[in-house]
């Protein structure tokens, strides 16, 4: 299986971090090729709602950054793994950056779906999405479900299920077989 | 007389659809009697220092943005951070700001704010602050592109709820019910739209036809750049 896990901590030595590149080691040896994408080394300018993604340079944002890498790690996976500790109740506007700049990967059209209005999909297959959370003495069980809830909703609008929401600190071998078993 | 800071959450700043919904809302503000409230563009710098160093002095602040996958933009979370020391110092700080939140989205369907609604709310008590409410609308585009009279009820309620904030510090439930609209389509409803939007005819979908037709991309709407990947 091929798996990106995009790291949306900003801070490179955390106990966080350390968890993630566990994980991702963990992963490797089971097998699968894992793509671990630090955020906080990369170039992102952000989304400025230009559209220019869906009506100028369909499929890319005009801005040359390194979101494109972002893209095209993602949409050529089997799992896409969203891992950012919690802060402020929810995760890292640095995880955020990524996401808004993830919208290449839909078309502008609208479908209906499921009885909602969403956008048509790009590609012919999706990711499925798991979340990998850190929640420190200042998240509690509400922020989790809030944080999960949300992006429970992203994953639907990017034509895909949240098939998993873990918290960092149970034990990484448990966690890597949930992740592959629910993928 | 208590002061309102409004915040701008929209990456595309003073000409933004969020900055077109929250101008009623500043007027009901104003129609109260209540003095000029303080607009700040979180995408402008400057202004987002000062909406950082002015949270705590406000009386009220109202947080208005547009809903990006599905929550708030990656620039309003950034700004959220910086409000950490003020979790902290909430215990010792008398005066805590009044929170209201407005958020619109590209979608009808007032459902997919409501997560983030969910989030706004926990916020406020994070912040100890009492929450006014979250002011949810759909359609959020229409707006500045429809007539004026297409407008009017919709700017008469949002003129009601910035009325309401400056009186009560509180959104009416009611007020915030009829200006969401349409929080899910109904059976009948979604039936006849998953037909409307299978045809090239579709409003919202020729709106960015003639966009793609605009910059000569249109016969490249498709495009797939990324599907790169060696099959599995
Ligand atoms: C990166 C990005 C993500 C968006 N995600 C959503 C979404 O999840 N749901 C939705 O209904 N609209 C979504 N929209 C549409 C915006 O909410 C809508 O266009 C809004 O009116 C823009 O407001 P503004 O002019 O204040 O920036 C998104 C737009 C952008 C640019």
């Amino acid at each position: 299986m091929r798996i990106t896990i995009l790291n949306g901590d900003p801070q490179a030595d955390s106990a966080f971090c350390g968890y993630a590149d566990g994980l991702t080691k963990r992963l490797a040896s089971l097998g699968h090729t894992v793509e671990e994408i630090d955020l906080r080394n990369l170039d992102l300018k952000g989304c400025s709602g230009c559209f220019g993604c869906w009506v100028k340079t369909p499929g890319e944002c005009v801005k040359r950054d390194d979101s494109a890498r972002i893209c095209r790690s993602a949409i050529n996976s089997d799992l896409w793994v969203l891992a950012s500790p919690i802060t402020m109740g929810f995760t890292t506007a640095l995880l955020k950056r990524a996401a808004d700049q993830a919208i290449p990967l839909l078309h502008p059209y609208f479908v209906m779906d499921g009885g909602e209005l969403h956008h048509r999909p790009r590609y012919a297959r999706y990711p499925a999405i798991a979340l990998l959370l850190g929640a420190g003495a200042d998240a509690d069980n509400e922020d989790i479900e809030i944080t999960t809830e949300i992006w429970t909703s992203f994953a639907r609008d990017f034509k895909s299920r949240l098939v998993c929401a873990a918290v960092a600190g149970r034990p990484i071998e448990e966690v890597a077989d949930e992740f592959i078993a629910c993928a | 007389m208590s002061s309102l800071l409004v915040l701008n959450g929209s990456p595309r700043g003073s000409h933004s659809n969020s900055m077109c919904m929250m101008s009623p809302v500043i007027e009901g503000w104003k129609s109260s009697g209540a003095p000029e409230p303080e607009v700040l563009h979180l995408a402008q710098r400057g202004e987002f220092e000062r909406a950082i160093e002015h949270f705590p002095a406000a009386d009220t602040v109202l947080l208005g943005m547009p809903l990006y996958t599905d929550a708030m933009p990656a620039l309003v979370k950034l700004y959220i951070e910086a409000l950490a020391p003020y979790v902290e110092s909430a215990s010792q700080r008398d005066q805590k700001p009044t929170l209201g939140f407005l958020v619109q989205s590209g979608f009808e369907e007032a459902l997919h704010s409501r997560p983030l609604e969910h989030y706004f709310e926990k916020l406020a008590r994070r912040l100890g602050s009492p929450y006014a409410g979250t002011i949810v609308r759909g359609s959020g585009w229409s707006l500045p592109l429809m007539p004026e009279n297409e407008n009017r009820a919709l700017v008469t309620h949002l003129r009601a709820l910035g009325n309401q904030l400056a009186r009560n510090r509180r959104f009416s439930e009611a007020e915030l019910r009829v200006v969401a609209g349409t929080e899910r389509f109904s059976p009948t409803a979604a039936a006849w739209l998953s037909l409307a939007f299978s045809s090239p005819a579709a409003i919202p979908n020729s709106h960015w036809d003639r966009a793609l037709e605009k910059n000569n991309v249109w016969d490249r709407r498709y495009a797939a750049p990324y599907a790169d990947a060696l099959p599995t």
